[in-house]
């Protein structure tokens, strides 16, 4: 079955092949089934993968010769290990059910083949990532989710917001792609290869010297800071939101921001083998989780509170990762993009039935009129408020172990608040979209079938995922790091009353949302009147702590000026110099002024120069001969 | 049979010439014929070029097809200099002949734009080709000086004739630069000349690479002075020609006032003369002075990759974005030229051919667009992928291309080329890596601004493309798309004819 790993991208690509060349051709549905139908095959495929996976562990490898540099030939073909067999099906059924929702929440819009077309684009190549056996050939398709998100963050591209929005998004993932770059490059240097095996080989063999490895790490993470939406580089992950609510669920939430998570994972060796690395990746995580959490708690639209949420949920990751927690780490990205599409189809469905509204607070009651997707959304809110049984509870308790093991006490503090501000930003917005009173002007439209079915499917994973750390002798977790030399995870025993914590402060921070803004409280008015007050926490949150204004007066316009400035001396100075020297030929070339005479006369005189010289030239060897 | 294969090169290099004699045959007045005439003439050289490239070997890195034949002497004392015509391609001058070969067909087809004087345009035109040519085949110097003479002299009227408004200025611009380039090509030359006693290209390799010879050029102090001062001026001249910041004001003026085709011809293919100079009489000729400036080479890189950067992110007009673009691609291809080994070199080659579609494409949109819109200005442009989104899809594809993006040529080069130069000086490629984003960032304003956004009512009504400018863009697209996805095909016989420059400069 992993022979044929390489046909999963391949249908895809067809696919957008397809859709691209007969775009005007295709009728809506005709393009839908295609791209879908191609998406189904690669996540069977995958799911075949995956159970072969489940009984034979050794990596399986295939490659083509791509181009030869000397006496080295960099290859591109596919692997299949433990992780990317897992990815590979969390990316595809994602995917699948992507494409499927998208055919309701898209209905009647202009260019759905062309919106097909780059989510079959997106997949092809979110899977060639997952499958790449070489460095190289993963910052290719690194590079390529990143162009399809940003083609599908502006595929509205007549709202000037989602033209912003892509241009954001495509710069700051692009700062992060730069630090990967180097990454590849320094290794292939010290290596000799793209290859993953020889660079853990040679690592692990202290053929590198540490210092290089703690740089190479960090530029890695560089980059997985940039795709992951990691702060300082975080903030083009809310603004990405004014993509289409599907594409949002899969490349904002589920599949392409936790290719960073994803990267640093599969280095894994690489960050092991460096404790400043570690630390970085620890901070950054610990840190990003907090400060996205915190500016969730204020948010009005309903998808950035969700976007919000998944970069405060990557920051988890980073840490667990960090903390040396990576079945931990990975087991969050698997269970978090289950219950994080989820949320993201759920809302979907709401604005569909809002008729595209997204302020959370034109909205209320709606579980009245919408009971199926509001207990689908309450499951999304549960799970990823830690509340047990649901899947959510079992990773960010496997993270919090690891943070807590590998004592560092502040980042056990850090996380557990984290936990606190999550159950509360997203009970409140659970409360204020589905409790209370109506406030839609408008008549509800009935969500289609084809919407709920897709977020059905997902509330399995959701609700039972978790389940995976129950298996017998740490099962799942002894699978994943079988054959890969990675320690599932730091030494120890977990505390017995770690579960008791997170649940009670999850419990607490659900008490919270509801004493505000379930028992129905606060009236609209209030939560509007908000953000009024500009100096305050609340104007500081609201604001995302000001990041963006600091860009854009640090970065942005310095850069500006400076451009302004140059243009200015290429114009004035260095032309200025270049025009005099010219009107001195002009002058002694002048005899008429018109195309036909004074130009050519310059030209006869450089060349009568150039003769003289050549003459020169060749009677000035004689003394050399 | 064989003895055809054998001149291959030449009769590349002599059938524009069928062209011109048909173009001169036809009266003034059948525009279309002459046009038709145009196109047709530039199909020869280019299936002469594909029918060579089937013949290639490609495992061999020493020169093929290789002509030599006596042409005329001059007699001066005792002594006597003989020219000869020397032409042959090898792994370096193959891809940028079909390059060359390739974009002058779509060029060609551009030029069906061109509404005055037919037929002097066609005529110059076809000239224009079979000197760019001859630059990419000459064995000698002489030979390659007479056809770099010949692309000046038919780009000065091409500019000077059928330009914009200010075309007279820019072509005596064009002019004054090349021209003095052109001197100092000829200094460098004839310092050779009087050194060595003859302009065969593959004499002199032998010469400059002989360690007897060298050793004893090593006592003369002359003669080091003037080797020194010969590979000083011929590298400034090619550095005029790709153009090194601060020598780049008169592209920019053409690049503003040619006409389209003509732009897709010196952005294309002319720039990548310097290019091609520069390694081939640089790197390749003069292996000890070339190491002693690899540094300054360095520094001129990111100097022209930055500056090109921020000055491409102000402007307003498209033609000088991608103007300062090419300063900033440039640059690219001096960082792979400093960094003296196969990456980075292979790494400068593959711009040289990348950038040539890419800019290619970008010039034929620009002309297109500019036929609708009557402005390239992007403050009055946007929404444009709304009523043409086949021109504007295609216009994104080349901006992505641009900026570098894998899967397309652009990103094959850049990789390349910093992978060399990290190798060698890794400073200055890191400072260099912060042009990826500044051109993602230009890049990006432009192509946003233009397709991007509300539509002007001004623009409801432009009509999207038409087969004769899908096929020429789908065709420069598809080449992006084989080299990046593919990049052996071009890979391969660069790297072994590098191979072999390295392996001769001993590291």
């Amino acid at each position: 079955m992993s022979d044929i790993a390489w046909l999963i991208p391949l249908f895809p690509l067809l696919a957008f092949l397809l859709l691209t060349m007969g775009a005007r051709r295709f009728s809506d549905g005709v393009a839908s089934l295609i791209a879908s139908g191609a998406v189904l095959i690669s996540a069977g495929l995958s799911v075949g993968v995956l159970i072969e996976k489940v009984s034979m562990v050794a990596p399986t490898t295939l490659r083509w010769r791509w181009l030869s540099l000397g006496d080295q030939s960099i290859s591109f073909g596919v692997e299949v290990n433990q992780l990317n067999a897992l990815m590979l099906v969390v990316v595809s059924v994602v995917s699948l059910l992507v494409h499927i929702y998208a055919r309701g929440y898209m209905a009647g819009d202009r260019r759905v083949p062309a919106f097909y077309a780059y989510l079959s684009l997106f997949t092809f190549s979110m899977l060639g990532l997952v499958l790449s056996p070489n460095l190289l050939q993963l910052y290719v398709f690194w590079e390529l989710v990143g162009v399809c998100s940003f083609l599908l963050i502006g595929f509205w591209y007549f709202k000037p917001e989602a033209k912003r929005a892509a241009r954001k998004a495509f710069i700051l993932t692009r700062i992060g792609d730069v630090g990967l770059f180097i990454a590849v490059i320094l290794i292939f240097w010290q290596v000799g290869s793209f290859d993953w095996g020889p660079i853990f080989t040679a690592v692990e063999a202290g053929k590198v010297a540490p210092e290089m490895i703690t740089l190479i790490a960090l530029l890695i993470f560089v980059g997985a800071v940039g795709k992951s939406g990691q702060f300082p580089l975080h903030s083009w992950l809310p603004d990405a939101m004014e993509g289409p609510t599907p594409v949002s669920a899969l490349i904002h939430a589920a599949t392409m921001v936790a290719a960073g998570v994803y990267l640093v994972a599969r280095a894994f060796p690489i960050f092991e083998a460096s404790d400043i690395a570690l630390d970085t990746v620890t901070y950054v995580g610990a840190f990003t989780a907090i400060f996205a959490a915190s500016v969730g708690l204020v948010q009005h639209d309903i998808k950035r509170v969700l976007a919000w949420s998944t970069v405060s949920q990557l920051g988890y990751m980073m840490l667990a990762l960090g903390s040396s927690g990576y079945v931990a780490g990975v087991f969050h990205l698997t269970t978090h993009a289950s219950f994080k599409a989820l949320l993201f189809l759920g809302a979907g469905a709401v604005i569909t039935a809002l008729h595209h509204e997204q302020d959370i607070r034109q909205m209320g009651g709606l579980w009245k009129t919408q009971r199926v997707v509001g207990w689908l959304f309450l499951l999304g809110c549960l799970a990823i408020a830690g509340i047990p049984p649901f899947s959510g509870f079992f990773s960010k308790e496997e993270i919090l172990t690891a943070a807590w093991l590998d004592g560092r006490i502040d980042v056990f503090i850090l996380g557990v608040i984290t936990a606190f501000l999550t159950a509360f930003y997203m009970f409140r917005l659970f409360f204020l979209v589905f409790m209370g009173g109506k406030k839609a002007k408008v008549e509800e439209t009935r969500v289609p079938r084809i919407m709920i079915w897709p977020i059905i499917v997902l509330a399995l994973p959701t609700v039972g995922a978790g389940f995976l750390a129950w298996l017998p002798e740490h099962g799942f977790s002894h699978w994943l790091t079988e054959g890969t030399g990675i320690a599932a995870g730091p030494e120890g025993e977990s505390p017995g009353w770690l579960p008791l914590l997170t649940v009670l402060i999850s419990v607490v921070g659900i008490g919270l949302a509801w004493l505000r803004y379930g028992r129905g409280r606060v009236n609209s008015a209030q939560v509007e009147a908000e953000p009024a007050k500009e100096f305050s926490i609340h104007g500081l949150l609201s604001h995302a702590y000001y990041v963006d204004d600091l860009y854009r007066w640090v970065f942005v316009k310095p850069y500006r000026w400076i451009s302004l400035a140059l243009t200015w001396l290429d114009r004035y100075v260095i032309a200025g110099l270049v025009k005099g020297i010219g009107l001195l030929f002009q002058n002694l070339g002048r005899i008429g002024s018109t195309m036909q005479n004074g130009q050519a006369q310059t030209y006869a005189l450089v060349s009568l120069l150039g003769l003289v010289i050549l003459i020169m030239g060749l009677s000035a060897g004689r003394w050399f001969g | 049979m064989m003895e055809i294969a054998k001149a291959l090169p030449t009769f590349i290099l002599f059938s524009p010439l069928i062209g011109v004699a048909v173009i001169l045959w036809l009266p003034r007045q059948k525009s279309q014929w002459i046009r038709m005439a145009g196109l047709l003439g530039t199909l020869p050289p280019l299936l002469f070029a594909f029918f060579l490239a089937c013949q290639f070997n490609f495992t061999r890195g020493a020169v093929q097809f290789r002509q030599d034949l006596p042409w005329f002497s001059i007699p001066l004392g005792q002594q006597k200099w003989n020219f000869s015509y020397q032409v042959g391609v090898d792994g370096l001058s193959l891809p940028l002949l079909m390059m060359t070969a390739i974009i002058v067909v779509l060029a060609a087809i551009a030029s069906f734009s061109i509404k005055k004087r037919e037929k002097g345009y066609f005529l110059l035109f076809l000239l224009l080709e079979m000197g760019m040519l001859g630059v990419f085949v000459a064995r000698n110097l002489f030979l390659f000086f007479i056809f770099f003479e010949v692309t000046l002299v038919t780009m000065f009227f091409l500019i000077g004739i059928w330009g914009l408004v200010n075309r007279e200025r820019a072509a005596n611009q064009f002019l004054l630069y090349n021209g003095a380039g052109s001197v100092l090509m000829l200094l460098g030359f004839i310092g050779l000349l009087t050194l060595f006693q003859t302009m065969d290209f593959d004499r002199l390799l032998g010469i400059m690479h002989d360690p007897q010879i060298m050793q004893m050029l090593a006592q003369n102090e002359m003669a080091q002075k003037v080797l020194m001062g010969a590979f000083l001026c011929i590298s400034l001249a090619f550095a005029i020609k790709l153009p090194v910041f601060p020598f780049h004001t008169w592209m920019l003026k053409v690049h503003t006032e040619a006409p389209p085709p003509v732009v897709m011809i010196h952005s294309g293919i002319l720039l990548k003369m310097g290019a091609y100079g520069l390694i081939r009489f640089g790197v390749e000729l003069f292996p000890t002075q070339v190491k002693e400036i690899a540094t300054i080479l360095a520094v001129l890189g990111l100097i022209n990759i930055l500056i090109g950067a921020a000055l491409a992110f102000v402007q307003k007009d498209l033609r000088r974005i991608l103007a300062y673009s090419s300063v900033s691609h440039m640059g690219i291809i001096l960082f792979g030229i400093a960094s003296l080994n196969v990456a980075g070199l292979s790494g400068a080659v593959f711009q040289a051919v990348s950038h040539g579609f890419i800019s290619a494409l970008l010039f034929f949109f620009i002309g297109r667009l500019y036929e609708r819109t009557r402005t390239t200005d992007i403050t009055e442009l946007g929404g444009l992928a709304s009523p043409m989104p086949v021109m504007t899809g295609i216009f994104l594809v080349g901006g992505l291309a641009l900026l570098g993006l894998p899967g397309l040529s652009g990103f094959i080069s850049e990789f390349l080329a910093f992978l060399g130069l990290f190798h060698t000086q890794p400073i200055i490629a890191a400072v260099g890596t912060l042009g990826l984003v500044l051109a993602a960032v230009y890049t990006l304003r432009a192509v946003l601004t233009v397709g991007f956004g509300p539509t002007d009512t001004r623009w409801r009504e432009l009509t999207d493309a038409r087969w004769t400018e899908t096929i020429p863009m789908l065709t420069m697209v598809g080449v992006i798309l084989l080299i990046g996805v593919w990049p052996a095909v071009l890979g391969d016989p660069i790297q072994t004819t590098l191979e072999q420059i390295m392996a001769r400069m001993g590291g």
